[in-house]
């Protein structure tokens, strides 16, 4: 990116920058897509059933017809609602989500921007879209869609905090925030990925971004047997995508953090097997998460609130800060990587 | 002192639209009559501030002005406006004396930043900046800097058991 920086400015480089982003666009949408179908079919299985099979060959396009369907559905804006912020929420949900991306490495020379702070920057992106299902909910005017809203704020903040503490563990080791650094240090064989000297923090990522992303067991901004459906009651249309669209986008990029974090990113389990493309050791081990994602989805029961917030910060946080203890001892008895 | 020299490389535009997003902000946080809309709009300034800061290489103080100042500060401020009443205030008189005083005043402070920034000479630093500013960040602050880091660590624990008690106390007091 630096190189574009001190240039001067022409079309070239702006059509650049236009191509780069709509190839992510298209890589996501198409993600977004087959992960909705996946979801429902894996689903589906496991409650021994048959998920969606009529539209298209085996069901495949479902999901399309879904999107056609909303975004051909009546775009309904409530008379007492706050109409610019009802209107300026789903973008201001998307918007983050898609930024995001930027800084993912795929592969070692696959990566829009290299950036120091890699990591914070997710986190810091991610929580304009809390703002943003705040604003939904509360411009709503519905008591519902606010009770959402305010659930998921007070979630998604508390579960940040051990979030970004289980990966203090990893940018100790690694000594970088940098997500290509922190792979490069988990060259080798499988057993040097951090999931395995991290262990505690890979449970507490675990746990967390399953919260952040605020699916089940921790969908309680969306609760339909409390809330209806939370902050977004009152969405219908293209609107209602578009929230839809930014927390499978969350889906993908929480994924790919897990991948490049604690499973060593497109390093291959064993170095002798590296003749295989990183970029396809990199798709499944994200292929694996987010089908633990949809797994986890389809057996475990909703928490309650109270349990909730009592599991953020009475038990992820202690575990978190413990993990980053040990892991200090252990860079100072065993040296770094040890 | 008036001697501009452009040249349009991508550093520039960032430059320009960041400044304006932040001015712009600004100025919608004074006007709108919603305290929300307030929020939201210091909310935007916020970010277009961490924009310039990446664009003067800064990512860290930048990303962590993103994630306190938008995704906290912010939160906390919509948060309690949630919880307060939900109708607009109504529209205050306008007092002229006072209002042409500020507007002096605001004209004041513009000239002399104006001045000081136009004459002030920024000399560049002896050793090169490092590479990995994040890094070197770091290492000062648990080296050269460790006591302030954690005196200002004491603080924070200090006024958030603080924060605790006095909640506490009213909860045991209804």
């Amino acid at each position: 990116m630096q190189r574009y920086w001190d240039s001067p400015v022409s079309w070239g480089h702006a059509g650049i920058f236009l191509l780069g982003a709509l190839a992510v666009l298209a890589v996501v949408i198409l993600f977004v897509t087959y992960a909705i179908y996946f979801e429902r079919k894996v689903i589906g299985w496991m409650q021994f059933r048959q998920g969606p099979n009529r539209t298209g060959p085996l069901g495949l396009l479902q999901t399309v017809a879904d999107v056609a369907k909303l975004l051909l559905k009546e775009d309904t804006i409530p008379a007492k609602a706050d109409k610019a912020l009802f209107i300026l929420a789903p973008a201001l949900a998307f918007m983050p989500s898609f930024l995001v991306l930027a800084i993912i490495p795929y592969g070692l020379h696959l990566q829009f921007a290299d950036l120091n702070v890699g990591f914070l920057y997710y986190i810091a992106l991610s929580g304009i879209t809390t703002i943003a299902i705040v604003i939904a909910g509360w411009a709503s005017n519905n008591k519902y869609a606010l009770l959402g809203g305010m659930r998921s704020a007070a979630q998604m903040i508390s579960y940040e905090v051990p979030l970004v503490m289980s990966v203090v563990g990893v940018a100790m080791m690694a000594g970088s925030l940098n997500l290509r650094d922190i792979v490069l240090h988990q060259a080798g064989y499988f057993w040097h990925w951090n999931f395995i000297p991290q262990i505690v923090g890979f449970a507490v990522f675990v746990v967390a971004a399953v919260s952040e992303l605020n699916r089940t067991p921790f969908d309680l901004p969306e609760a339909e047997s409390e809330l209806v459906a939370g902050y977004h009651v009152e969405y219908s249309g293209f609107r209602f995508a578009f929230f839809m669209l930014s927390e499978y986008i969350y889906v993908y990029a929480i994924a790919c953090l897990g991948t490049i974090l604690f499973l060593g990113g497109w390093n291959p389990p064993f170095p002798q097997l590296d003749f295989i493309p990183g970029l396809i050791w990199f798709a499944l081990k994200f292929a694996c998460i987010v089908f633990f994602l949809f797994w986890i989805r389809a057996t475990l029961p909703r928490l309650r609130v109270d349990q909730l917030m009592g599991l953020a910060w009475k038990v992820l946080l202690p575990l978190a800060i413990a993990n980053i203890f040990l892991t200090a001892l252990g860079i100072e008895w065993f040296g770094k990587g040890g | 002192m008036l001697n501009f020299n452009i040249d349009f490389t991508g550093e520039f535009f960032a430059f320009f639209l960041l400044a304006v997003c932040a001015i712009v902000g600004a100025v919608l946080a004074v006007n709108f009559t919603k305290v929300v809309h307030m929020a939201l709009s210091l909310a935007f300034t916020f970010v277009s501030l961490a924009g310039l800061y990446v664009v003067l290489q800064a990512e860290f103080v930048a990303f962590v002005q993103v994630l306190l100042y938008v995704g906290a500060v912010t939160i906390l401020m919509i948060f309690g406006i949630m919880m307060t009443k939900h109708q607009s205030e109504g529209q205050e008189r306008g007092r002229p004396l006072l209002e042409t005083l500020a507007a002096i005043g605001c004209l004041c402070l513009f000239g002399i930043l104006f001045y000081a920034i136009r004459s002030a000479g920024f000399a560049k630093p002896d050793v090169p900046l490092p590479d990995n500013n994040t890094l070197s960040i770091g290492k000062l602050l648990y080296s050269t800097y460790a006591i302030p880091f954690e005196l200002v660590s004491v603080l924070l624990t200090v006024a958030f058991i603080g924060a605790v008690a006095l909640a506490k106390r009213e909860e045991d007091q209804p």
